[in-house]
């Protein structure tokens, strides 16, 4: 038999580790209980997070939005702000598994379960989003980038938890994507995925474009090389082409289950060609023409 | 552990292992067996319930995440003899044959129409999307769910 | 009478509300008080002997009741009809990953999987055969020793067909299309695992409610290898929560049963998991099918078939599988001179046998793809060749089936020409938005109803007055959620005259209906529905009768049977249905039927063995299928757009219960061309363990089904109707890979047309920007 314990808040929360201090956190328990069913996880004591009330809560503050390691997928798709600011997140969360799952899996799981599938994580790598995280000593804060250090693997330290996550809101007029590829429309992990920012000058001259891919490597893989190779020339069909062919060949997917090596390559070359028929729907390319 | 959550309006008071699946409280002990399991890690929706009016999977939650919570299963839809609108559009739709999913369907459907009164088949099939049927190729369950939608409009 | 029952109406099913308030007992929801739960420790070799089994420290675990092995078997120990080759427990040797060694039996579950996981099994490692053709060769491992020699080691069974002259025909024709088609491994996936309780009864009666296609068949099975007494073993059989072919004999019934007789009394439990039961259950063959197709000035001509199946470990319902697939190898489609070859093999892969469609869903895939390719090279249009070679009533197909009863294929094809779909394909097709290709496929195809010339297709219908002037249906078929048990009210309450709610229903139960065969071979309402209507006139007319007796002098003519009493027309008198039956003995009050389906006796042109696993069938059912559908060229997702299912299943008894044939066999038959792949690893381990990786359809992934009867009158099945169950899945996949051939330009042979094989073709699609 295992443990359950649900703290209230902090204080309980880092009293109960340190009586348990092999106990293992749980958010929405959709990654970790199915990993233990499946003896790929062990925990002899499992500390929910789901009470402590600080950790549910998305704000607003100093140009940043800042959304509680506990903020479910669903109320990431709920929240007014994270619609207008962030629809590449926003469009991810709206993507993940199905209702039930959105309901009770987080961001903060998400996050710590540093799957290269991990639906949330391409579009805030493309936003630079950095990361309280919580420990008995006190909080510090790392960038996503750093925080994931591989497939299931994270920077966080023994009895430390995810808080929050902080999100600068781009600039007005930045426009943010997520493309996802599965084995079918809903439930399907991502065999490919990619999430875009971009911010178009009036001449549709590329200010601004960053790039991330989930699914093809260890990591998400964002290359901030190629990108600034984008900033200043016309965004067109055949930018976004030769991106994708740059990017497929500075990828090394593994094949699995889902999908093939080679596949995951197409994708992540043809991926950005996605973004020229969203432009297009929503009118930009066709109006500044 | 002792725990004392609200079971189909009613108040419960369990005695049981804090690690036990909510699934497997409802069915082994509670003898509410409406509750399905089909898959035991998510991938089916046929355990679905709702908790706090909200739904979840029932074989991804522990007992002692119960609670406090107020758990609403198929059971506790109707009231008395009475079908809920949506118990009824299933069997008047045809979207029943096995029936295996259908407690799960209908429970997700239920969280679908307190969030959207007013659902478009595309909306429906996105909203049951996490519940698999084997038997029906789901179009008599959209169906129904569109006709219960609309009752329940007429209704309020 | 509000004409519920009325043959025709859309009756709602009278399963539906106790299943809607989740208080419907399916074999799953069984917990007896007291009671053990089962297990199975599985093998983890593909292919060894067994040198000991360990069960000492497993027996120590807290909890535990009993641990048995094959040893604690009295009877043969081997299930499976006709080929009674697989243990309830591995007693010498394992045959594939997954074949059960030693069974638990515990206080709860975890006690359970701690046991389990203390058994320890020593084998000696032997070489397995993983491909059927490397099966078939003289030097492969043998997987079941003494078999006849002549048979070729593995090959559980093989058949040739032969018609006209096939070497000189393939010289005459004028286009000739050849092809080998990969058809994958399909998973049931029904949503309620293999599950059941038993218990053994104070008078040493065996008794197990089970999620079980066949309770009779069962019950033959069980006392053979347990070495019981038939009669001391009941099997009752509750509404299924899914079958498809997956339930069509043992799963867990031998181990529930072995488990019963050594719990002291005690009833026990077993539920597979999910992922055991993806390991243990049959699946749809995998199959390699080569076919060659020729025509003359636009007439086939000339078709040669080679059909190998991987049956797995065990033979499971493998012969029939074949019988029935070579029986369908040439489709719909007159066609002189023909070869068909057939093999069904054994390899240490997990057990092939029923699934719905049944042998003749992966030849019709293959031929039907052919046919098209055909079509392309000959310059001909697709809908127009299938219908100049397509049979009608008094014909006979390229297999020698002779057409002697309703035969509605061309009414089928000439609907789906006329329909807008086909009308406009190539506007359509030409208005693909940007990185989007689309396609129009079509297929046609049919499928026989029941069990062929040798095994009798028999059912036994009972039904009884109540005391309280209600009538009990003794149903001897399972339902397992096609909704058989509906249309017994349905056929009764026509007969009858009588309103749904004066039924009710008992299922199967080995001790109080009587045998009437499988749920299964779209027999179901055929069979049992004709003994059943059989028996209801009989009761009718006895009830009548009996009115004749109570209201001395009236003549029976003049009497009407309508809903709870019987009129006196001529006076207006009313005489209740409950004073007749209290004027009846018991005996008196219970009408029984048999019925047997007809056959075909007709010589044919297949080996006896062939014949005896049933080819070929009498009566058919038929089908024109069209899919519109889209493939984005960015990523190779297909998106089904339309789809069309235009079905001669004679009469329709009940439009609502045959739209939840038809739209829900698409929708299984759109998992099998598009997603469904379940994959075994080159060393027997399974590689889709879970509903994770073995991808199936959901709610998002198809669209609507518009479905079209073409109503045929069937003169031997009950009110005309004929079986739809199966028919409808054996076109999603060629319609399917038509359409896809169409738009992509090219053919993948390799099923299912996911992601993964269509990559291939991807990569030289060009890609044109919008704009
Ligand atoms: C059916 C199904 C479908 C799914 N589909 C998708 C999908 O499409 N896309 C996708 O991205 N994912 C999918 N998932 C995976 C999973 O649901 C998501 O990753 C989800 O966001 C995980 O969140 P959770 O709250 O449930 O995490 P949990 O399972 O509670 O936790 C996951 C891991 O993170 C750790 N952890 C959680 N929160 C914290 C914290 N605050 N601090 C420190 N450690 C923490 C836990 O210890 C655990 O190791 C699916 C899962 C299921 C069961
Ligand atoms: S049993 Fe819970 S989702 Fe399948
Ligand atoms: S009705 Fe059988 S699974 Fe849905």
């Amino acid at each position: 038999m295992k443990n359950v314990i649900l703290p209230n808040n902090r204080e309980e929360l880092w009293k109960t580790w340190e009586t348990f201090p092999e106990a293992v956190p749980m958010a929405g328990g959709t990654d970790l209980l199915v990993g233990l069913r499946e003896n790929k996880r062990k925990a002899r004591t499992i500390i929910g997070l789901e009470k402590i009330r600080e950790l549910c809560q998305v704000s607003l503050q100093d140009g940043e939005i800042l959304i509680g390691a506990m903020v479910t997928h669903q109320q990431l798709l709920d929240t007014p702000a994270v619609a207008a600011h962030l629809p590449g997140l926003h469009g991810a969360a709206a993507v993940v598994g199905s209702p039930a799952v959105r309901h009770m899996g987080t961001i903060g799981g998400n996050i710590c379960s540093a799957s290269p599938a991990g639906d949330t994580l391409p579009p805030l790598y493309t936003l630079g989003a950095r990361l309280e995280l919580l420990n008995p000593a006190g909080s510090r804060v790392v960038p996503l980038h750093e925080f994931i250090l591989g497939p299931g693997r994270t920077a966080l330290h023994q009895r430390e938890i995810l808080s929050r996550v902080r999100i600068r809101i781009p600039a007005p007029g930045t426009r943010s994507y997520y493309f996802k590829v599965g084995q079918r429309k809903a439930l399907a992990i991502s065999i490919a995925s990619m999430a875009a920012l971009l911010q178009l000058a009036p001449d549709r001259s590329v200010m601004e474009a960053r790039f991330a891919w989930g699914s093809v490597g260890p990591t998400v893989m964002r290359f901030p090389e190629l990108e600034k190779t984008l900033t200043g020339r016309t965004f067109s069909p055949d930018l976004l082409n030769e991106l994708g062919k740059a990017a497929a060949a500075r990828v090394a997917p593994i094949s699995d289950i889902r999908g093939h090596a080679n596949y995951r390559r197409i994708l992540v070359a043809n991926l950005p060609l996605r973004l020229s028929a969203a432009l297009a729907q929503e009118g930009v390319t066709k109006r500044d023409e | 552990m002792k725990i004392t959550f609200y079971l189909n309006n009613v108040k419960q008071e369990i005695e049981t292992q804090p690690d036990r699946r909510v699934v497997d409280i409802l069915r082994e002990d509670l003898g509410l067996t409406g509750t399905k399991e089909g898959c035991g890690s998510g991938e089916c929706g046929a355990c679905t319930i709702l908790a706090d009016g909200v739904s979840k999977l029932s074989c991804l939650m522990l007992a002692a995440q119960l609670e406090n919570r107020r758990i609403l299963t198929i059971e506790g839809l109707a009231s008395g003899e009475e079908l809920h609108p949506l118990q009824k559009a299933f069997v008047e739709k045809g979207a029943i044959q096995c029936g295996f999913c259908t407690p799960g369907m209908i429970m997700a459907a239920a969280d679908l129409l307190q969030r959207n009164p007013a659902p478009d088949r595309k909306d429906i099939r996105t909203a049951l999307s996490g519940n698999l049927c084997r038997c029906t190729g789901y179009q008599k369950i959209i169906d129904a769910v569109e006709s219960a939608a609309e009752t329940m409009r007429n209704k309020a | 009478m509000n004409g519920l029952t009325s043959i025709g109406a859309p009756l709602t099913r009278v399963d539906g509300p106790a299943k809607a308030r989740g208080l419907e007992k399916y074999a799953a929801d069984h917990y007896p008080p007291g009671l053990l739960w089962a297990g199975v420790k599985r093998s983890d070799h593909a292919h060894a002997m067994i040198k000991k089994i360990d069960i000492f420290s497993a027996g120590t675990v807290p909890g535990v009741a009993a641990v048995l092995t094959s040893k604690n078997i009295k009877g043969s120990n081997r299930v499976g009809l006709p080929e009674m080759d697989q243990p309830i427990l591995a007693d010498d040797k394992v045959r594939f990953r997954g074949d059960p060694v030693a069974l638990v039996l515990a206080e709860d579950k975890s006690a359970l999987a701690l046991a389990l996981e203390q058994i320890s099994v020593e084998y000696q490692v032997l070489n397995a055969v993983f491909d059927p053709e490397q099966a078939m060769e003289q030097d492969a491992p043998v997987l079941h020793e003494n078999r006849g020699a002549d048979k070729g080691k593995n090959i559980l069974i093989s058949g040739t067909l032969k018609r006209g002259n096939i070497t000189e025909a393939l010289e005459q024709c004028d286009a000739l299309v050849e092809g080998e088609f990969h058809l994958p491994r399909q998973e049931h996936a029904y949503l309620e695992t293999e599950a059941g309780v038993a218990r053994l009864t104070g008078d040493n009666i065996l008794e197990i409610t089970v999620s079980t296609q066949t309770p009779y068949r069962d019950r033959t099975e069980l006392a053979h290898a347990l070495g019981l007494p038939a009669d001391k073993i009941r099997v009752i059989a509750p509404y299924l929560g899914g079958g498809f072919g997956g339930k069509d004999g043992i799963t867990v019934q031998g181990l529930l049963g072995l488990a019963a007789l050594h719990s002291g009394g005690r009833p026990v439990k077993m539920w597979t998991t999910r992922e055991e039961s993806f390991i243990c259950s049959p699946k749809r063959h995998p199959a390699r099918i080569r076919y060659r197709l020729g025509c003359k000035n636009g007439t086939l001509h000339a078709m040669t078939c080679r059909i190998i199946m991987d049956t797995g470990a065990y033979a499971s319902l493998g012969g029939p599988v074949l019988a029935m697939a070579m029986e369908h190898a040439a489709g719909v489609y007159r066609i002189p001179h023909v070869l068909v070859e057939g093999y069904s093999v054994y390899t240490n892969n997990p057990v092939s046998g029923a699934f719905r469609g049944f042998g003749a869903c992966q030849v019709l895939a293959g031929l039907e793809q052919t046919v098209d390719m055909l079509a392309v090279k000959g310059g001909l249009d697709a809908l127009e060749f299938r219908l100049k070679n397509a049979v009608n009533r008094g014909d006979t197909t390229g297999c020698g089936v002779h057409m002697s009863n309703s035969t509605g294929i061309i009414p089928c094809l000439k609907t789906v020409q006329q329909h807008p779909f086909w009308v406009n394909r190539d506007k359509w097709v030409s208005e693909a938005p940007a990185f989007k290709r689309r396609g129009v496929g079509i297929a046609a195809g049919m499928q026989g109803t029941g069990y062929g010339p040798v095994v009798p297709d028999i059912a036994n219908a009972k039904i009884k007055l109540l005391p309280e002037g209600r009538f009990r249906i003794y149903s001897g078929v399972s339902d397992m959620g096609q909704g058989n048990n509906s249309t017994n009210v349905h056929i009764a309450g026509e007969v009858l005259c009588q309103e749904p709610d004066a039924f009710e229903l008992l299922q199967p139960d080995t001790f109080r209906t009587l045998p009437s065969g499988s749920s299964s071979a779209s027999r179901t309402t055929f069979t049992f529905g004709n003994a059943l209507k059989e028996a209801c006139i009989l009761l009718k007319e006895r009830i009548l009768a009996r009115a004749c007796n109570l209201a001395l002098g009236v003549y029976k003519e003049d009497l009407l049977l309508i809903p709870g009493k019987v009129l006196h027309l001529p006076t207006g008198r009313e005489i209740p249905l409950a004073l007749i039956a209290s004027a009846m003995a018991e005996d008196e009050r219970v009408c029984v039927s048999t019925w047997t389906a007809p056959v075909a006796r007709y010589p044919d042109s297949v080996n006896p063995e062939i014949r005896a696993a049933g080819f070929p069938h009498r009566v058919f059912s038929f089908a024109c299928h069209l899919v519109r559908l889209e493939i984005d060229e960015l990523t190779g997702e297909i998106a089904v757009c339309d789809y069309l299912a235009c079905t001669d299943g004679g009469r329709v008894l009940n439009p609502q219960a045959y739209e939840q044939q038809i739209q829900g066999g698409v929708v299984q038959g759109m998992g099998y061309a598009l997603w469904e792949d379940f994959k075994v690893a080159e060393g027997g381990e399974t590689l889709t363990r879970n509903l994770a990786t073995y991808i199936l359809p959901t709610a998002a992934d198809v669209p609507n089904i518009i479905s079209l009867p073409v109503e045929t009158e069937e003169e031997t099945g009950p009110f005309g109707m004929k079986g739809i169950g199966e028919i409808v899945i054996n076109l999603p996949f060629p319609a399917i890979a038509n359409a896809v051939a169409m738009g992509l330009g090219r053919r993948i042979f390799q099923g299912p047309l996911n992601l993964e094989h269509l990559q291939e073709a991807l990569q030289g699609s060009e890609k044109e920007a919008p704009q």
